[in-house]
């Protein structure tokens, strides 16, 4: 070992080495023409090899993984390890699973990087020209349009197709009517009421209308129409399903791109930019969708007779034993993936080249965003099928054997009716608090929170009401489907509850409650509580298994709603208490007196 | 406050350090450059063109979207700073931003009382003021 180091030797070899290059080596030569006038550089493009790109590349896809993989496993484990350990049985078709769970977070990726790369420029270009070019009749109309076409690029939609295979004809069969023959009418049912919730929300930007009075407007009419079809025992089977179509409706689509249509159009007109004018979108496109599937369901219900579903669907099986090409996997994953993408796609470019007058900005960037969106569609919708759904309605078959007679666990019931009951609901409400606690989207929500309400609702009073919400719905929502408890007597109190914390509340608690509704269920959440709920439904026998999510867009509601009613009261306290210091400051001040301020 | 006349304390030695980097990426270069001592950094937002289009199908991965960050260093930190973000940003490959180093005339800022009082109050002349002394 040396004594002693040159310093100038320390520093190189602890600092990078330092090579020097004059830039002017680096930059192009002018050329001149005949003239002597400069010739124009023409840019050349980079070549680059293989390790490079991968170095470029590596980063980007990373953190784009990473995001997903947070979305999916930590539920997936959960699930898993919960079947392991507590209920003491394997996971079936563990390989497969693993693929489609590997399936969900790749599906994930391509379809949330296209969707930022191919669709939102359309949504924003829209958004920002057409109130300029167009009438408000025409950009309503294409609004309404637009919230039909995202609705069915919907994720979570395909989830609610998926379930309605494992509907039984003989026990609701309006349901399975309702989820096969008319699946399709009910999807475009459901994006008609996402399109009426663009029209309202976009006059709302507009106008600055409160949302309180569209909260009642819409709710009790809806309330109105549950009690009416609670009345009749066949219809009130599609209860649980109206209540959950809005809970699918508010995805990563709709959300998005409704809402840069609508601040585009409050922009254009000079409005907006108050922080609270986003709000309110998704609260409607939740609302609307139940109102439309609940008047699809008596439509059919005045139309068709439960025998003659019944007498269709047992000829339809009879016949359907060799299935087409066209619904086999993964023909049947990669049409619907197209469908839901190309139609809205196609919209967007018609308004765009019709309406707007517009050449499409960077085609190239904005087909390579788009064919990704498919592809990750496609992918996504493998993985719904053979991942995620299959999961949820394992895990929720299987999590009744905590304290009922099953026949696929030989052992159960595994524990005492009561532990295993409290076991099950645990599971149930650890489930939804903590997939709701990962949503980014509330993370969001709750950092524009904490900043309108200048700090006085802090972000984690949020993430925890919410998620509290959401694990108390989704807790009694498995309580429903085990006590058979008719969804309207859940349903009926707990939105007139809302409707009361409402009339109470601050204009701005009312916006964030009613919209972290619609925030917390995303594309993983849904197809996972929707396929456990049938399953938990199927093992015990009830009815059906809807439900869960509809409970679990009310819980956190109540829950929000409570919480910025205590901040409120909590405010206005030490308001109160500084008013009256203030006061007694004041007398001492007037009266000159320093002793404390005596009564008169 | 006493009628003396207000007192202005001029920096001296400073550089300023601009890095253009993708959108997202600020916050790991600031606590990279904070980690060598640097006081703190200005982000604004901005738009960049040219070596995105000159990848090619690689500029995909290349946002449009970039973060300019602005470091105030003293002329001390700068090597060790630029090194920092130089490791932190990755800037060894293509598409992922640019930085340099500026020197700066003067700067002027809240200086803690503690620290003037351990360099002394003389009034020190301006190096860089070229005007005659009114000696």
């Amino acid at each position: 070992m040396p004594k002693e180091i040159r310093f100038g030797a320390f520093v190189r070899e602890v600092n990078s080495r330092h090579r020097y290059l004059s830039y002017n080596h680096v930059t192009p030569k002018l050329d001149h023409d005949d003239n002597g006038e400069p010739v124009p550089v023409r840019v050349r493009p980079y070549k680059l090899g293989s390790t490079m790109a991968l170095r470029l590349i590596q980063p980007y896809v990373g953190i784009r993984l990473i995001d997903q993989m947070r979305a999916v496993l930590p539920l997936a484990l959960y699930l898993v390890l919960f079947q392991i350990v507590v209920l003491r049985s394997d996971i079936a078709d563990a390989w497969t699973i693993t693929a489609g769970l590997v399936a969900v977070i790749l599906g994930l990726m391509f379809f949330m990087e296209g969707l930022r790369v191919g669709l939102m420029p359309f949504g924003q270009a829209l958004g920002s020209s057409l109130p300029t070019r167009a009438k408000l009749p025409v950009v309503l109309i294409i609004a309404f349009l637009l919230g039909i076409g995202v609705t069915f690029a919907e994720p979570a939609i395909g989830a609610l197709k998926a379930a309605g295979a494992i509907v039984n004809v003989q026990s609701a069969p309006y349901l399975y009517t309702l989820l096969n023959d008319w699946a399709e009418v009910l999807v475009l049912g459901v994006g008609i009421g996402v399109g009426a919730a663009a029209i309202v929300g976009t006059l709302r930007f507009l106008y600055d209308w409160s949302l309180k009075p569209l909260i009642y407007l819409t709710l009790i009419p809806t309330i109105g129409l549950t009690f009416f079809i609670s009345l009749d025992p066949e219809l009130s089977k599609t209860l649980g399903l109206a209540w959950d179509c809005g809970a699918v409706t508010t995805g990563p689509v709709t959300v998005p791109l409704v809402l840069s249509l609508g601040i585009g159009i409050a922009a254009a007109a000079g409005k907006g930019g108050d922080g609270m004018s986003g709000f309110g979108i998704v609260t409607l496109a939740s609302l609307f969708p139940i109102l439309v599937v609940m008047g699809l369901s008596v439509y059919v219900h005045q139309s068709t007779t439960p025998a003659d579903i019944i007498a269709a669907a047992q000829l339809s099986n009879g016949t359907a034993d060799t299935t087409p090409w066209f619904d086999q996997t993964p023909w049947v994953e990669t049409i619907a993936g197209l469908r839901a993408i190309v139609p809205l796609v196609i919209f967007l470019f018609l308004v765009l080249t019709f309406v707007l007058k517009e050449k499409l900005p960077h085609p190239g960037k904005i087909s390579y965003g788009i064919t990704l969106s498919v592809i990750g569609m496609i992918i996504f919708n493998l993985g719904l099928t053979y991942g995620l759904s299959k999961l949820g309605a394992q895990s929720g078959g299987i999590v009744p054997a905590a304290f009922t007679q099953i026949t696929s666990v030989e052992t159960s019931p595994l524990y005492d009716w009561l532990v295993g009951l409290m076991i099950a609901i645990a599971f149930a409400w650890i489930l939804g608090f903590g997939a709701t606690l990962a949503e980014p989207a509330l993370n969001a929500l709750g950092i524009t929170v904490e900043n309108l309400t200048n700090g006085a609702f802090k972000k984690k009073t949020l993430l925890y009401a919410v998620s509290i919400g959401v694990g108390c719905g989704i807790a009694i929502g498995v309580a429903k489907i085990v006590f058979n408890i008719p969804i309207a007597w859940l349903l009926i109190p707990g939105y007139i509850t809302a409707l009361v914390l409402t009339f109470f509340s601050n204009e701005e608690y009312v916006n964030v409650a009613w919209d972290s509704a619609g925030v917390t269920t995303g594309p993983v959440t849904v197809p996972l509580v929707l396929a456990m709920g049938l399953g938990f439904g199927d093992a015990v026998n009830a009815v059906e298994g809807f439900g869960i999510l509809s409970m679990a867009s009310i819980g956190p509601i109540i829950s929000v709603l409570s919480v910025g009613l205590w901040v409120q009261w909590k405010v206005n306290a030490q308001h109160r208490r500084y008013d009256e210091t203030y006061e007694a400051e004041k007398q001492i001040l007037e009266t000159g007196a320093s002793v404390p301020s005596q009564s008169e | 406050m006493s009628n003396k006349k207000r007192e202005m304390v001029v920096l001296t030695d400073v550089s300023l350090i601009t890095a253009i980097v993708q959108r997202g990426k600020a916050d790991e270069i600031v606590k990279a450059a904070q980690e060598v001592g640097a006081q703190g950094a200005s982000i604004h937002y901005s738009h960049g063109r040219g070596v995105r289009e000159r990848l090619g199908v690689l500029g995909l991965v290349v946002e449009a979207e970039k973060e300019t960050i602005q470091i105030i260093v003293s002329s001390d930190q700068a090597n060790r700073v630029f090194e920092s973000i130089y490791r932190a940003g990755d800037f060894d490959t293509p598409g992922m931003g640019i930085m340099w180093v500026t020197p700066v005339e003067k700067a002027a800022t809240f200086i803690p009382e503690d620290i003037l009082e351990k360099f002394g109050r003389e009034d020190r002349r301006n190096p860089f003021d070229v005007r005659p002394t009114d000696a």
